[in-house]
């Protein structure tokens, strides 16, 4: 494990060869930007937006394209080619980011924008000392202060960052850089005893175990109505979502001259499924919230053997009608026990 | 890494009318063929100013260009209705799982299609026909609204019911002077019909209440769940299972379908 006084953290910035992105003071709260030669925020808890928009860009360039009389001409937009650092990122967003692996670099096809993005990405996580109220990493299994399969694991000691390489490519970086010392024995408990005490300051419990299988029995339940009633379909819980992928693809032109583009759409809008001629699979916020708790708590675990929620609490703290996942877990388990 | 959601670049090389809403266009890329596909697969086909839509490819593998018939009903449709000769559209693609030809192996056949939904199964038909010995009988029961709204007449009429071991039977909801086939739905055809379901495989796409109708008719018949195969539709994006809206439980429509057993489809829950 190394250690690296907090002073020096603008040398560090500064030799990663690449876009280094920190979290910094976003109005009320806080979000990652391109470290810009400040010092990073040390008090935050955790960003409003989680860092998926590093790599999924709310909105991103496909091609421009051009009418050339009959013919068209199609130009692709010039992919992300600089290393990306995220600095202090928490581990449920690392777990996000794991998550939006499994759909963008897994199967059939790749996502070209996203892959080429994440090869070229360093995720060095900062431990959480203390949770939120709103915070339930630990119903899925994770832990506060450790990230397993991070690049970097680090520990704020106060004066000093703990840093421990999780892969190949995190332990080459460090010790590619002579901006660290060893840290000292005790040091090192202190890391250890953060990350223990982190544990227990998450109080927020969702009932995860058996969820799948009673939701894939309950897809017809009057639970939905009553569940769905007070959304308001903004889509906030969507957009601030570390593991929701969804996006729509658009185009803007002027005289037969454009852009096509691809930006985060939300399963909460009633025309994301509407099909030309009228028909909506999901006509009514019933079966588009339905859709919203059964992708993260029963389809993406039947695809990829994981849950698609790591807990970081996100919807329920800014939903303006407080729906909450981790009640409705509660509800879903009550009506399944019947 | 090449980006899945660039289309490439395909001129218009025929335009059919079929119908007062569907015609049927050819496309051909720089090199030909746009890209290999197999029957039952999709393509995204975009007019960059206006939008992308999936359709079925209509064609059979086994010709030398692509086909596809699209029926105007949004603005993308709209759209792709005024093209003309020599016009370029993007196209990318192939999608979506296609027909389980391995299954259909050495079976007879029963296509039962209703108004544009006749696209997607046309493909197979051709390839089955131009695949003869593959196959044994193969019957199509075709419906439409009326006359004028049945596409494929070519084909329905004169084509297909000249090969060896093919019967079609065509018919209209509602006829005219000139009709002097059958008039009503396809299901009363199919109980006419009572092809028997030893040995056979039925493979349905249409109007959703078509459908409907037609498996509760095959089930009366005696076919089982898995001996029956349609196609489904959803509003897509992507096509390749990512952006979310097509999936029916955990199933995107774009790359685990569309084209189901009934057997499959009773695993999935009930948002058609």
């Amino acid at each position: 494990m190394k250690a690296i006084s907090k002073t020096a953290l603008p040398d560090l910035f500064a030799a990663l060869k690449g876009r280094v992105y920190v979290p910094v003071r976003e109005g009320k709260g806080f979000g990652f930007a391109p470290w810009d030669g400040e010092i990073w925020p040390a008090d935050y808890q955790n960003t409003i937006v989680p860092p998926k928009q590093i790599l999924f860009p709310q909105t991103e360039d496909l091609y421009s394209f051009r009418m050339e009389g009959e013919d068209i001409a199609i130009d692709p937009a010039s992919g992300p080619e600089e290393p990306i650092f995220i600095f202090g990122l928490r581990p449920c967003d690392h777990k996000g980011i794991e998550l939006l692996d499994l759909v963008f670099r897994q199967g059939p096809y790749l996502d070209a924008p996203y892959s080429k993005r994440r090869d070229n990405t360093f995720l060095m996580v900062l431990g959480c000392k203390e949770g939120l109220p709103t915070c339930f990493c630990t119903s899925f299994g994770l832990e506060p202060a450790f990230a397993p399969g991070a690049d970097w694991n680090m520990w704020d000691l106060g004066e000093v960052l703990l840093i421990e390489p999780g892969t190949a490519k995190g332990k080459e970086l460090l010790d590619g850089l002579e901006l660290f010392r060893e840290a000292t024995e005790e040091e090192v408990s202190q890391a250890k005893k953060l990350r223990d005490e982190a544990r227990e300051t998450i109080t927020l419990q969702a009932p995860v175990e058996g969820i799948t299988e009673g939701l894939q029995e309950n897809f017809e339940h009057p639970l939905w109505e009553e569940v769905a009633r007070k959304c308001l379909e903004c889509g906030a819980c969507t957009y601030l979502c570390p593991t929701c992928h969804c996006y729509d693809l658009q185009s803007t032109s002027v005289l037969g001259q454009g852009k096509r583009f691809r930006c985060w759409d939300s399963c909460m809008y009633c025309n994301y499924t509407l099909m030309a001629g009228g028909h909506n699979p999901r006509p009514t916020k019933r079966e588009r919230v339905r859709n919203r708790f059964l992708h993260k708590l029963q389809y993406f675990p039947e695809n990829h053997g994981e849950f698609g929620c790591v807990g970081c609490g996100r919807c329920l703290q800014n939903c303006p009608v407080h729906m909450d996942i981790t009640r409705f877990m509660a509800q879903a388990k009550d009506v399944m026990a019947k | 890494m090449t980006n899945e959601l660039i289309p490439q670049v395909a001129k218009v090389v025929a335009v059919r009318r079929e119908t007062s809403d569907v015609k049927t266009f050819t496309f051909r890329g720089e090199g030909g063929l746009p890209f290999a596909y197999m029957p039952g697969q999709c393509a995204m086909v975009s007019l960059p100013s206006v939008g992308e839509a999936m359709f079925s490819i209509t064609s059979s593998p086994t010709q030398e260009d692509m086909e596809f018939s699209i029926k105007r009903v949004g603005l993308v449709t709209e759209a792709l209705h005024k093209l003309t000769l020599g016009q370029a559209v993007g196209v990318r693609g192939p999608y979506g799982n296609g027909f389980p030809l391995e299954m259909l192996q050495g079976k007879d056949l029963l296509f039962i299609g209703g108004g544009i939904g006749l696209a997607p199964l046309r493909s197979l038909i051709n390839y089955c026909l131009d695949n003869r010995a593959d196959y044994g009988g193969v019957d199509i029961i075709y419906g439409a609204r009326s006359p004028q709204d049945l596409v494929f007449t070519d084909e329905l009429f004169e084509r297909w019911p000249k090969v060896e071991g093919v019967q079609v039977q065509t018919t209209v909801d509602v006829g005219d002077e000139t009709w002097q086939g059958p008039v009503g739905v396809v299901t009363k055809l199919l109980e006419e019909l009572n092809p028997d379901p030893q040995g056979r495989i039925a493979i349905t796409c249409g109007p959703p209440i078509m459908i409907k109708f037609v498996l509760r008719t095959l089930a009366k018949l005696g076919y089982q769940d898995d001996q029956i195969i349609t196609t489904l539709e959803k509003r897509m994006k992507c096509g390749v299972g990512k952006c979310g809206r097509c999936n029916i439980g955990g199933k995107y429509i774009c790359v685990d379908g569309p084209v189901f057993t009934v057997a499959q489809l009773r695993d999935l829950p009930d948002e058609l």
